[in-house]
């Protein structure tokens, strides 16, 4: 029997492994916008330098808006059996970008835009030879 | 500039069909729209077709496969992606084609197949250093209507747009569908009912999220000058316009999963640049439309293009809706046709559902649907990417 693995959604994507893992994104220290997930060049079309560095993100950040899956996504993800809603998360980040990703340790009914949360690492999915699929998620903050 | 006219329109009946082929789909339609124009097939100069997503390399040069049914004549083909937009991308270029002066009668057309439920991912061929935006979202579990329900989520917080408010966008356009003998739906949907299907990306339930269809349009636009040789109502293109995003666009775009919003760039940008665009190309504004053609993928959509074209404060949308003044004989008929809430979305041909209908509509052929006096109206079509077009259209 083959041990179970675990394989990240993407690399270059967070700092992995860590106890306080951060997303990796762009910088341009020439007009000081950021880009997630990193990118080789700055974006920004009035930019003309475009000196870019490497950085890590902020954990922590405010709930702009949410969703709840009830339906489940189509492949590669493989849904749970049986299906569990997946609570989707766009926060906001000191940085002034705004991330999606999926959210955990908290009920639907519990979600509230404004609230704090905090950037976890986890199973996104199974995928079919019962390897963890890995990836960022946010999850909420105790007051 | 040469004045264009669209002189014959076609648009298949809305369905699913795995028992006909999507090139005998379009050519029912291209047949519909020449007999309508008066033309035959061998008079057409050029064409421009969608380039399909979901019919593998066949479908990818749909131009090309169609005109080979339809007999070939070695005319110029081109095959255009927008996604799904790209039927207002398709209608462009035919535009600029005869406005150019290159030629004087164009084919712009559009068919598709859909996949069931949620579009899905497609292979990426390509070697890369990291996955692209696209492939990791589908490994987050992001289907395309979740970016949709963020969008709304947040509206709703902001604004104070209900449950009920996202269920009347339906009945609007239920009640419109139902009059539609080219829609694939034909029932008038209550709010109850609505309200009562299942939740699929929370806020947005299944009644209020498209369905993915069969479908096709096809449209024979003619120089303006030459237009009268064959209709008594040519109907004009006042204007044809195309748009992408605007850097800082605050949008949680298909596909997005980091998002950079700057001040003062609005929510869909493309969509706002479009309809500008379309209007100063027109030279009117929203009070000169008397109805409008815009892409209800979903029960937000509406809302948000309300305000993103121009006919109603930010966060007022709903209100309209409230006072049915979106209905037929309001103020401002909102998706006469039934809207893709009626049809489903077929991507490369969605947005003819829009053009075909402003036509019958400015023809006076609309039946039970018609708009009464309607003399001028506008179609927006949005596709992911931020894709974006508008077509103004008048008598």
């Amino acid at each position: 029997m083959t041990e179970k693995r675990q394989i990240l959604v993407g690399e270059g994507l967070f700092t992995w492994p860590s106890d306080k893992p951060k997303l990796i994104a762009t910088h341009c220290k020439s007009c000081g916008d950021y880009f997630f997930p990193k990118s080789f060049t700055c974006h920004n079309p009035k930019c003309k330098e475009k000196q870019v560095e490497e950085v890590t993100l902020s954990q922590r950040g405010k709930l702009w808006s949410y969703s709840v899956l009830y339906y489940p996504p189509p492949p590669p993800f493989v849904p749970r059996d049986p299906f569990e809603p997946i609570p989707i998360a766009e926060v906001e980040i000191p940085e002034g970008l705004k991330i999606i990703g999926m959210m955990e340790g908290i009920k639907p009914k519990d979600i509230k835009i404004g609230m704090t949360l905090e950037l976890t690492v986890g199973t996104l999915y199974t995928d079919k030879n019962g390897n963890d699929v890995i990836g960022w998620k946010f999850t909420p903050v105790k007051a | 500039m040469t004045r264009v006219a669209i002189i014959g329109v076609g648009l298949h009946p809305w369905g699913k069909f795995p028992e006909k082929p999507w090139t005998q789909i379009m050519v029912d339609t291209a047949r519909e729209a020449l007999a309508d124009a008066g033309v035959e097939w061998t008079d057409i100069q050029t064409l421009i077709a969608g380039s399909q997503i979901w019919g593998g390399r066949k479908g990818t040069y749909a131009g090309n496969y169609f005109a080979e049914v339809m007999g070939e004549t070695g005319i110029p083909i081109i095959n255009v992606n927008n996604a799904c937009a790209t039927a207002g991308a398709v209608m462009r270029v035919a535009y600029m084609t005869i406005a150019s002066g290159v030629a004087d009668l164009v084919m712009a057309a559009g068919v598709d197949k859909s996949p069931k439920g949620f579009f899905p991912s497609l292979p990426v061929y390509h070697q890369e250093p990291m996955p692209s935006v696209d492939t990791l979202r589908w490994n987050i579990g992001l289907p395309n209507p979740v970016f949709w329900a963020l969008e709304c989520r947040r509206r709703m917080e902001l604004y104070g747009v209900t449950d009920a408010d996202l269920a009347k966008t339906k009945v609007v356009m239920s009640k419109h569908g139902v009059l539609n003998p080219k829609a694939r739906y034909r029932k008038i949907f209550t709010e109850e009912e609505v309200l009562n299907s299942a939740m699929v990306a929370d806020p947005l339930r299944l009644y209020e999220i498209c369905a993915t269809s069969d479908g096709a349009g096809a449209v024979v636009l003619c120089n303006l000058q030459k237009a009268k040789k064959y209709t008594t109502k040519p109907i004009i293109v006042a204007a044809s316009s195309v748009a992408s995003g605007v850097y800082g666009d605050p949008t949680a775009r298909i596909p997005s999963l980091g998002i950079n919003p700057k001040p003062g760039v609005p929510i869909i940008s493309e969509s706002y640049v479009a309809a500008k665009a379309a209007y100063d190309q027109a030279g009117i504004g929203p009070e000169d439309i008397d109805f409008v053609e815009l892409p209800d993928n979903s029960a937000w959509h509406p809302l948000q293009y309300l305000e993103t074209m121009g006919f109603c404060k930010e966060g007022e949308s709903h209100l309209l809706f409230r006072k049915e003044e979106t209905l037929i004989g309001g103020k401002l008929p909102v998706c006469p046709s039934g809207g893709f809430s009626s049809f489903g979305e077929a991507t490369m041909a969605q947005g003819f559902v829009q053009v075909y209908e402003i036509v019958k509509q400015l023809r006076e052929e609309a039946g039970a649907r018609q708009v009464k006096g309607a003399k001028v109206g506008i179609a927006e079509v949005y596709g992911a990417a931020a894709n974006n077009s508008a077509l103004i259209l008048k008598k």
